[in-house]
């Protein structure tokens, strides 16, 4: 196997992931919630909220003071003047070769809360999809933007 | 050509028809409502009023329906009430439609269909009705401007490939338009019985089959073993009039394809937007040695659901002429190296799972259930054949990958056509050393991913290798 991508991502990226997974388990802990509702209205049994509350904590406590570690540790990226190579996945190693060539736009995206953490995501298109490099340092990201962009600016008649 | 002009007058016949029946879709309810009102004199009236405002439109329509070609682009003008410009350059023109349905044939035309790569599953520019004359003047227009090669081509020798009238036969006996055929003959049965409520074509059927059969097994087996025929022989109906008369002829870089007993289909695939071939070999076909020849292409060709094909069914052995006349750039042999046998215990569980919980499943709550237990025999059988019939073979610069799901599917793909590669392991392969090979292809919006699971490490390190070979190769030849 060849050698492994070396770039991480931004270490900030793991606080991020944290808040994120924090707004998602708020809004998760409404379907407990609501169902707890039915269970007053029309006397559902009440065993399956314990079950749904239970759930819903465990995947609150994993994603948010587990998961983002691990995301980070795996994550990693390299820029070359050919190819654009990443490898990420816990569960799932995957590694994606793509060649600069095929490369047709690339974009940088910031949602509120990445802004407020000053990150921003790298997003790669080819003919066949897009490929994301998530979490980046603001200035690491526009950087490596515009070295893709200027890159990728090759004649290519294939496609 | 380069002056604008009109469509054929028979197209105001098909613009009539097309309004109204999309009048007739959107109002239907409407309408139904004032039949069921009981006087309907008033409808007499009204009419012969709305036919002459039809036909008027029509005639509108076709008036200010102009086409020309203008500075290597295609120019369209319609619109009555909103006027409307659409302008096609060449370059992005993708296929080339000529099609006859009934009316034009009743009047010797043609209809042209223009598709462009963007979405969507109507053709970016219509010709109802066209000469063929004229159409096949401006086929060669489109064709020459989108590529100035086309011209310098010599081997203009007719390449030309025909459908058996055996291989028809084989296709629609094996063609798997059954399962379409039945849920459609379900849903009309049920339609039927929610519009004729007095009728209860449920119960008189089954009142004529009890009549035939005692007791009620035999009832519903006779029932099933009717409505199989009856599908059967629809299904082959429907493949022989849409797949007679299939010709595919290669001119210089394109390849026409032309189809259809009833309504005549025609297109044109260039054959630099083909991404990768498939060579399919169905279930049911393998035995006769027939395979069925697929495309990978940029935009999908023809309509909808029909999937790519190129070439319905080919005999084997015809194969390799076929491909290296048709399309060269992807005529490889199809012997392909196997996986290793650590990756046969997955093929043989992801089949093996399913079929044991649905037997488990089927134990629990149904009598003789236990009986469900002999799905395992066919689905460990189906893993042993995925297994064996996975894998790959690199050339210097194509790509084969093997893999079964029913059918075998062979997939050829050259180096310069791949997007991106890419290579995955869950958990169970890293214990194991065996890796996914993921190559992603440039097709419609989304992008086409094949996939071959269960790959030696050596072997995929060793496929990447090769693909980044490609590309240092690639940015050499242009600077």
């Amino acid at each position: 196997m060849r050698e492994d991508p070396k770039q991480c991502i931004d270490i900030k990226a793991v606080h991020y992931w944290r808040w994120t997974a924090i707004i998602k388990s708020i809004f998760l802990l409404l379907i407990p919630g609501a169902y707890y509702f039915t269970v007053h209205l029309w006397q559902w049994p009440f065993w399956i909220a314990v079950v749904l509350v239970v759930l819903t904590l465990a995947d609150a406590v994993f994603s948010i003071f587990f998961k983002p570690d691990i995301i980070w540790k795996t994550w990693r990226y390299e820029v070359s003047e050919q190819e654009i190579d990443l490898l990420h996945g816990v569960f799932i190693k995957t590694r994606t070769l793509i060649p600069m060539v095929r490369v047709q736009h690339v974009d940088t995206e910031q949602g509120p809360l990445l802004r407020h953490f000053g990150l921003s995501t790298v997003s790669i298109s080819t003919a066949a999809g897009n490929h994301e490099i998530p979490a980046l340092a603001d200035e690491v990201a526009a950087v490596l933007r515009d070295r893709i962009s200027e890159l990728a600016r090759v004649v290519d008649e294939d496609v | 050509m380069y002056e604008p002009q009109r469509l054929h007058p028979v197209a105001i016949i098909s613009f009539f028809i097309h309004n109204l029946y999309n009048l007739v879709q959107a109002a239907l309810p409407l309408f139904l409502v004032f039949l069921a009102g009981g006087n309907h004199k008033w409808l007499l009236a009204v009419l012969p009023f709305l036919l002459i405002i039809f036909i008027a439109y029509g005639v509108l329509y076709w008036l200010r329906y102009v086409f020309y070609v203008h500075e290597q682009e295609l120019r369209l003008e319609f619109g009555v009430l909103v006027r409307k410009k659409r302008y096609i350059p060449f370059e992005r023109i993708q296929t080339v439609q000529i099609s006859a349905g009934v009316l034009q044939r009743m009047f010797g035309l043609v209809k042209v269909e223009v598709e462009t790569a963007g979405g969507g599953t109507k053709a970016e520019f219509v010709l109802a009705a066209l000469s063929r004359e004229k159409a096949e003047e401006l086929r060669r227009i489109l064709q020459t401007g989108q590529k100035v090669l086309n011209h310098t081509d010599e081997e203009n020798t007719a390449i030309e490939y025909t459908l058996s009238t055996r291989a028809l036969l084989l296709l629609a006996t094996t063609s798997n338009g059954i399962g379409v055929v039945i849920s459609a003959m379900l849903v009309f049965f049920s339609q039927l019985d929610d519009i004729f409520t007095n009728l209860h074509i449920w119960n008189k059927m089954i009142d004529y089959a009890e009549s035939l059969a005692v007791g009620k097994v035999s009832l519903i087996i006779s029932a099933v073993i009717l409505l199989l025929l009856v599908a059967w022989l629809l299904s082959l109906l429907g493949t022989i009039i849409k797949y007679g008369n299939f010709h595919l002829t290669r001119e210089g870089q394109s390849i026409k394809i032309s189809h259809g007993l009833l309504e005549k289909q025609q297109l044109t695939i260039p054959i630099k937007r083909i991404q990768a071939v498939k060579v399919v070999e169905g279930l049911l076909r393998q035995p006769f040695g027939m395979v069925s020849i697929q495309v990978v292409s940029i935009s999908n060709i023809g309509k909808k659901g029909e999937g790519n094909v190129l070439f319905p069914l080919l005999p084997k052995d015809q194969l390799m002429r076929f491909l290296k006349e048709t399309v060269p750039e992807f005529a490889m042999p199809l012997q392909v190296q196997g996986l290793p046998t650590r990756s046969r215990p997955r093929y043989l569980w992801i089949n093996i799972i399913p079929a044991l919980l649905i037997a488990i499943g089927c134990t629990i709550f149904l009598p003789w259930g236990y009986l469900s237990f002999l799905l395992l025999l066919p689905a460990g059988w189906l893993g042993i054949c995925q297994y064996r019939d996975a894998g790959w073979k690199m050339e210097e610069n194509k790509l084969l990958l093997r893999s079964r799901v029913i059918g075998r599917i062979s997939t050829i793909l050259p180096r310069r056509r791949i997007q991106s590669l890419d290579i995955s392991r869950n958990f169970f392969q890293e214990r194991r050393g065996l890796t996914t090979l993921g190559v992603a292809l440039a097709s419609g919006t989304l992008g086409t991913n094949i996939m071959l699971r269960g790959m030696d490490e050596e072997a995929s390190s060793l496929i990447l290798h090769w693909f980044k070979l490609g590309i240092m190769r690639h940015k050499t030849k242009i600077y």
